[in-house]
């Protein structure tokens, strides 16, 4: 396959028989996902499994994929619902935060120890937002997705995910005026 | 929890310009994106590393659905049958035979195990093709069971022998337009935002 296929043309490639093409999928999206499901879920490893399920089914059910040039969002909505399925198995919203913010290595400086004691306190103040506005917050601003295409993520209309993501704001910033 | 001013949700929104916004209101817009920004960066961009467990997983058939093809690929192959009975026997069948003859029987399936039944698909399609359904029980491959139209009325029919339990499916009309069954015992929406259809195979055996 040449340079740097269109995810319609990988897609096809895939449907086509060519099953090694969907590594092409994998690369381009594993750490965009595994990043939300990361955020969404508290833990890498619990993300890690969540997104790899995703992969699999998504690969399995390729060919129900209506809109291949939108593979991005499938995919997302593929891993959000299975970061919900962990959740509501798990029985409550809230996230264990059982990964440790980033240790200073020997090299750090203050500066960078700041930076792993801001982002401790903003991945905490995320994992006590309820599922839907962690997700709404992390798809927006973690992820970078419009709101047109955190729709096609959710099946949520979008004032109901603006007003998500205004209420995740609020209490970040709650959390973050707290402690400055 | 306070609300807060709204022309920050706009600047983040992209609605208005963060040049637009008084110093104490940019600050707080600039709170907010660095948080985020931490929230991004934790994560390098080199690749999380989960391609070879997911090419592994997609290598693998899946196991249910070869399950699924081989008991129905048994059902469509001749079987050589042997029986080695004792005389005594012999007579006891030959009198069972008789009974059950003479007997007026209620209308009798095919004979199942325990854990298994039959589940009927049926769908109306006049203008269709080919119609087939693909499901849980056959991993949603498409292709693998057809429906048919014998008598080219526009409903179509498969009957297919599959282990008990509840499965998704839909019908898939000529090979591209994915159909839920709206005549199913249910319907749930699955991952992808559409209707699946529930079929509920109940055990048979009697």
């Amino acid at each position: 396959m040449r340079g740097n296929p269109s995810d319609t043309e990988v897609v096809a490639r895939v449907l086509g028989g060519d099953r090694e093409a969907f590594g092409l999928v994998i690369r381009r999206y594993e750490t965009g996902l595994l990043r939300f499901a990361t955020r969404m879920l508290g833990s890498r490893d619990v993300a890690a499994d969540a997104v790899a399920e995703g992969l699999v089914r998504a690969y399995r059910h390729l060919a129900s994929c209506r809109d291949p040039s939108r593979l991005r969002t499938w995919l997302y909505r593929i891993v959000a619902n299975r970061c919900k399925s962990y959740l509501s198995r798990r029985g409550v919203g809230d996230v264990p935060l059982e990964e440790a913010p980033p240790v200073a290595d020997s090299t750090d400086n203050e500066a960078s120890l700041e930076r792993a004691e801001q982002l401790a306190l903003v991945a905490q103040a995320l994992a006590r937002l309820s599922p839907d506005k962690r997700e709404a917050f992390v798809l927006k601003h973690v992820e970078g997705l419009s709101y047109q295409e955190m729709a096609a993520v959710t099946g949520e209309r979008i004032p109901t995910l603006k007003m998500r993501v205004h209420r995740a704001r609020e209490a970040l910033l709650q959390v973050l005026e707290d402690h400055a | 929890m306070n609300s807060i001013d709204p022309r920050i949700h706009q600047a983040l929104d992209g609605e208005i310009a963060r040049e637009s916004l008084p110093p104490e209101l940019r600050r707080v817009v600039d709170r907010l994106e660095s948080a985020a920004a931490l929230l991004a960066a934790a994560f390098p961009p080199q690749g999380a590393g989960l391609e070879p467990r997911v090419m592994a997983a997609v290598r693998r058939p899946a196991p249910s659905g070869e399950r699924v093809r081989r008991l129905l690929r048994w059902f469509a192959t001749p079987q050589a049958v042997t029986f080695r009975i004792r005389p005594a026997w012999s007579l006891a069948l030959a009198a069972a035979i008789v009974l059950l003859t003479l007997v007026p029987a209620e209308e009798r399936g095919p004979a199942l195990g325990e854990h298994e039944g039959i589940a009927q698909f049926v769908g109306r399609f006049p203008d269709a093709h080919s119609v087939h359904v693909a499901g849980s029980f056959n991993d949603w491959r498409t292709g693998t069971i057809p429906l048919e139209d014998r008598d080219h009325d526009g409903v179509w029919r498969a009957t297919v022998v599959l282990p008990t339990g509840a499965y998704e499916y839909m019908f898939v009309v000529d090979g591209e337009r994915w159909v839920p069954d709206h005549w199913a015992d249910r319907l749930v929406e699955d991952d992808f935002g559409r209707e699946n259809s529930i079929v509920i195979v109940r055990a048979t055996w009697r």
